[in-house]
């Protein structure tokens, strides 16, 4: 059996040998040197996309990785997504452990039938003997401002292909230890980063003991598990639920709606494949009224999924149907556009009132 | 801080060189983008070449009189290590506003 990244006995996993502790860092610093440690824990490990070798990454995730680490496992590409996702199909039948870059969002869809058709079916098709253990970086998702094509959030894309796992930390502490949790997956792990949110730095807890996957399940004040949802606040009136940088903002949301007498919990739901539905269920089983935010297009978006897991395990005690909260279903706009097309603090605090104001009958 | 290097760009018409007219900035000079930067003259015509990005000139390239070719350097800016890469900028941590006030009357039943 192919193990998946729900497989409890699989997560006793982390060698990191750094000096234990809490650093301060960005989530460009904490994804680099989880990188770093990747590659020098499994020499099986190659990185590689475009201007990931020797300029480090346009969002200087692999800074200092091909000095490092040498040409041979650090490298360039040529601009063409396809060859980087086939290249890696490729790579994992022969053994090796792959961690391309596709280096903005909008450019995976060139690599869809590499993705769709190979990466996430390989193991199926090979009936488990050619297993794909590729970790796909993606820098995802608006918010600075850039052209078309970069800042797209594919996650519900991914999240309906069966093989496939999607993750997307939301800080640098989740970014550090599920970029590295991920790379020791068996399976194809899409690995969505919250692009607005590289510069921002916070703790980072590089210990062995800051997340050690199962003996943590459920127990929120340590983040969780490594495989679930994480509490980011507690409250008890609604839950806000999120992913990548839609968290920092509810949680702001949060705050302004205790000014007005509202308890906001904000779960960061981490893994949008396979969703923690437990985890939904503890929460809005407590708040009984949920409001899910994406920066994605609502139609198909993962909030519908979101919604459906919310009723089935919480139908009788909801107050009022799950509202969404999202980008609009237009192709991405450009950046002078993009505070009205991402979800911001007044059109959350409107889907929450919503909620609120719902009466039976 | 990281430097930039903006090279002659190709100013059409298949024209390889340009002479330098006059230079608009010095070293030093903090310009904006668009900002006119140099006067140029190529065989076909005089212009003026707006400032690519934003930032502090470091170095120029070329006195009045000096040709340059197309792909030489042109100008060197200092920017910031935070600018966000080849495309965007570093969005701005700013503290939340609010339009919107929550009423609810929440029955704790």
């Amino acid at each position: 059996m192919p193990k998946t990244i729900t497989d409890a006995s699989m997560t006793d996993d982390s060698t990191d040998t750094a000096t234990a502790g809490v650093q301060q860092m960005s989530m460009q610093q904490a994804l680099n040197r989880a990188l770093n440690e990747i590659l020098a824990e499994n020499p099986k490990t190659v990185i590689f996309g475009e201007d990931c070798g020797r300029l480090g990454g346009v969002f200087r995730i692999t800074d200092g990785l091909q000095a490092k680490h040498g040409e041979e496992r650090v490298f360039d590409t040529p601009l063409a997504e396809s060859g980087i996702l086939g290249m890696s199909v490729g790579l994992a039948m022969a053994g090796f452990h792959p961690i391309p870059e596709v280096q903005f969002d909008g450019f995976a869809y060139p690599a869809i039938n590499q993705i769709v058709c190979q990466i996430a079916r390989m193991n199926y098709r090979s009936r488990g003997t050619l297993p794909m253990p590729i970790t796909l970086r993606v820098p995802s998702f608006g918010g600075i401002r850039a052209p078309e094509h970069h800042g797209e959030s594919l996650e519900a894309l991914f999240a309906h292909v069966p093989g496939l796992k999607v993750v997307s930390p939301s800080n640098p502490h989740d970014a550090y230890h599920l970029l590295k949790y991920a790379a020791t997956r068996p399976d194809p792990v899409i690995f969505m980063e919250p692009k607005s949110r590289y510069w921002q730095k916070g703790p980072v807890d590089v210990s062995n003991a800051a997340l050690g996957g199962a003996a943590h399940d459920g127990d929120t004040s340590t983040g969780g598990s490594l495989t679930g949802a994480r509490v980011a606040r507690e409250g008890r009136h609604l839950t806000l639920v999120a992913w990548g940088a839609m968290v920092s903002r509810c949680l702001q949301v949060a705050e302004l709606a205790a000014e007005d007498g509202i308890d906001v919990e904000v779960l960061d739901l981490r893994w949008l494949k396979p969703i923690d539905a437990e985890a939904l269920a503890r929460s809005v089983g407590k708040t009984r009224r949920a409001v899910v935010v994406h920066e994605a297009p609502l139609t198909s978006g993962l909030g519908a999924e979101v919604a459906q897991l919310i009723t089935q395990s919480c139908f009788a005690s909801l107050k009022a149907p799950v509202e969404r909260v999202t980008g609009f279903d237009v192709p991405y706009p450009s950046g002078d556009l993009e505070d009205e097309y991402i979800p911001n603090i007044d059109r959350i605090l409107f889907g929450i009132q919503r909620v609120l104001e719902y009466r039976r009958g | 801080m990281a430097e930039i290097s903006f090279p002659l760009p190709d100013l059409g018409e298949g024209l390889i060189e340009a002479t330098v007219l006059d230079w608009l900035v010095e070293p030093g000079q903090q310009v904006e983008r668009n900002q006119p930067i140099v006067e140029l003259e190529t065989t076909k015509s005089a212009l003026e070449l707006p400032s690519p990005q934003a930032g502090k000139v470091v170095r120029i390239h070329g006195a009045p009189g000096d040709t340059i070719n197309v792909g030489e350097p042109l100008i060197v800016f200092e920017v910031p290590d935070d600018t966000a890469g080849i495309v965007g900028t570093v969005p701005k941590d700013e503290a939340p506003k609010r339009r919107v006030r929550l009423s609810a009357v929440l029955d704790e039943d």
